[in-house]
């Protein structure tokens, strides 16, 4: 029980925090996304911008980020290093994201570019805060163009997807030298706001399909772990009632012989065994209850993840759903009932006098 | 003595005179040639040299990307800006591999999948084979007297030559590099280095002209050495081993039904 109801709560846990973490740090309530961007397919970035609709441009800081999207190339050590520009409104509040080193900059691109990466790509590219370095781009109409940016942070994004291989800066900068003003990739919302013109919405579930489908299989390996543990436990309580009708013959005989007939011995012996899966849930509760409070406090460390593109690294912590807990009793519960009842069902074809001499089973 | 010193220093202004007279002529036979030389002029008969309506070509690209050196063997068909067919004779394993451009449009076909693949848009912006060289910058052959603006710079010595250093502006705002160097030796009307800058004026890319020779009536560079800026210890080198201008080139090598094994 403690394992079935732990394995589905850390499950809860790990979704809950990965969904937070890409609702906080990039998807919010959903993107208006330019029609046909493919955020996989980088080489169709730059022919999937628009002019943000006014619908969007007039929501609020706290309601829309607007971000866009375009690729380009750094030359850390003279060594080519492919990256995705990202630019995103410095004065939106939707999105957490660790640019507070870009929002003293001047609206205005100078001789250099200040830029924010992350730890990740900060180590993949060797770079580190205040490095130097030169990134090349096209703009909008295919001229290149290069300059030095200027690394003013290397920030914990919490989000793997939106470290490695990005360089974030202002959008506005990043509009001045491409040459795209007022073009956006896709707007972030906190809600949607219905349909918008010349723009396609994704909501929170389109933008993680990829984790949630992750998770999907994770929660069907726990259904395949569940039925085993079911199968296990139900063996040993079908096992043990056989075991109890065999040793309590005589016992069942005296009841039959004093008028009980054999329904209600059979009641009395599935009473008893639904009684003591009751009693598994008390035990359960007794070591569970702590057990989670422990865990709740520690959690499980998946830093490992880091190097994986899964938005979360941080401790998992239980997410224990009482509606699920309930079901997930109810359900063990009414199987242990069932095995319980299985084995007890031929007390109604027992002989009583056999019964009490102990030899009706054999 | 005070006649010798004098002799001396009347010497000595008299040399300083003379040099002095002999600068402001060279500066003004120099501002005399600069009014004289038509840049665009001198750009159409660079453009004239180098470029031609069809051109075959056998030559060998040699990437050196700073640590080893890979030899690519190809043999090319051009006709005008728009058309040209390559294929790769070495080494073993690029062998076979075959290049169209048509247009905006790239494919190659690799013998290893017997599948053709259109590299188009931003694809073409990426590094072909590794090498200093997007498949744009192999696939472009515009006449530069068409596509920028150009005016002398300086004039000035490069490797003994006296050249001219043309400034090239483009006339458009998709031109790929909106402004190039040339340095021109307007003697020979050939070009012996150019420069490539981005929109912002930072330097990228550096192109040598080597060794100019003789091919009927033009004179066409033996070696073409790219090297990315950007980058360290890399170059990429064309060397040309034949060339042939205004050649006939059946269609057959601009269809797309080339394209297989």
């Amino acid at each position: 029980m403690i394992a079935v109801v732990f394995n589905l709560s850390l499950l809860n846990g790990f979704q809950k925090q990965g969904t937070r973490n890409m609702v906080d740090t990039d998807a919010a309530g959903g993107h208006y996304v330019s029609p046909g961007f493919d955020l996989l397919d980088p080489t169709q970035w730059e022919d999937s911008t628009q002019i943000a609709p006014a619908s969007l441009k007039g929501l609020p800081p706290l309601d829309k980020a607007e971000v866009l999207v375009l690729q380009g190339q750094i030359f850390p050590n003279n060594r080519l290093y492919p990256v995705q520009l990202r630019g995103v409104e410095i004065d939106q509040e939707l999105l957490k994201l660790p640019l507070l080193g870009l929002k003293s900059k001047p609206s205005k691109v100078s001789d250099s570019i200040p830029v924010v990466i992350g730890l990740k790509m900060a180590r993949k590219a060797k770079l580190k805060k205040g490095d130097a370095v030169v990134l090349k781009w096209r703009d909008r109409f295919g001229a290149v163009d290069a300059l030095d940016v200027e690394v003013v942070d290397v920030a914990d994004f919490l989000n793997p997807r939106i470290d490695e291989g990005i360089v974030w800066m202002r959008l506005d900068h990043l509009r001045q030298i491409t040459s795209r003003p007022e073009e956006v990739s896709w707007v972030a919302v906190r809600d949607t706001i219905g349909p918008v013109v010349e723009m396609e919405f994704r909501s929170v579930d389109d933008l993680m399909v990829d984790l949630l489908t992750l998770l999907k299989h994770d929660r069907m390996n726990a259904f395949i772990l569940w039925c085993i543990l079911m199968f296990l436990a139900g063996t040993s309580v079908f096992n043990t009632q056989i075991l109890n009708v065999f040793k309590r013959q005589k016992e069942i005989g005296t009841l039959m012989a004093l008028g009980m007939n054999s329904k209600k011995v059979e009641k009395l012996f599935v009473l008893e065994g639904g009684l003591s899966s009751l009693g598994a849930v008390l035990v359960a509760l007794v070591i569970g209850v702590p057990l989670f409070m422990w865990f709740q406090r520690t959690g499980l460390d998946i830093s490992h993840l880091k190097e994986s593109t899964i938005p979360v690294y941080e401790s998992i912590r239980l997410d224990v759903r009482p509606g699920e807990v309930v079901a997930s009793l109810g359900v063990i519960v009414g199987i242990m009932v069932f095995v319980a009842w299985l084995p007890v069902r031929k007390i109604s074809r027992l002989d009583p006098a056999l019964a009490l001499r102990g030899k009706a089973i054999r | 003595m005070k006649i010798l010193k004098f002799q001396l220093a009347n010497r000595g202004a008299k040399g300083f005179f003379v040099i002095l007279c002999l600068v402001l002529l060279g500066a003004f036979g120099q501002a005399v040639n600069a009014q004289d030389m038509d840049p665009d002029e001198l750009l159409r008969r660079v453009d004239d040299n180098l470029w031609s309506q069809t051109k075959i070509i056998e030559g060998r690209l040699i990437v050196d990307n700073g640590r080893r050196e890979r030899v690519l063997q190809m043999q090319t068909w051009m006709e005008g800006v728009e058309r040209s067919y390559s294929v790769y004779l070495n080494p073993p394993r690029e062998r076979g591999v075959k290049m169209l451009k048509a247009r905006s449009k790239l494919w190659m076909y690799t013998p290893r999948t017997d599948r053709k693949i259109l590299i188009a848009g931003h694809m073409l912006r990426q590094s072909m084979m590794g090498s200093d060289l997007s498949y744009e910058d192999m696939m472009e052959d515009k006449m530069l007297s068409r596509n920028y603006k150009s005016a002398i710079e300086k004039f000035e010595d490069f490797e003994g030559t006296p050249c001219v250093v043309l400034l090239l502006i483009a006339n458009d705002k998709t031109t790929t590099y909106q402004t190039r160097k040339l340095w021109i030796d307007p003697e020979k009307k050939i070009v012996l280095m150019e420069e490539m800058y981005a929109k912002s004026g930072k330097l990228l890319k550096n192109v040598r002209f080597k060794g100019y020779r003789q091919t009927g009536d033009r004179l066409f560079p033996k070696k073409m050495i790219f090297r990315d800026l950007l980058k360290s210890n890399t170059k990429t080198t064309y060397e040309y081993d034949s060339i042939k201008f205004d050649a006939e080139i059946p269609a057959k090598y601009f269809s797309q039904s080339i394209l297989k094994r």
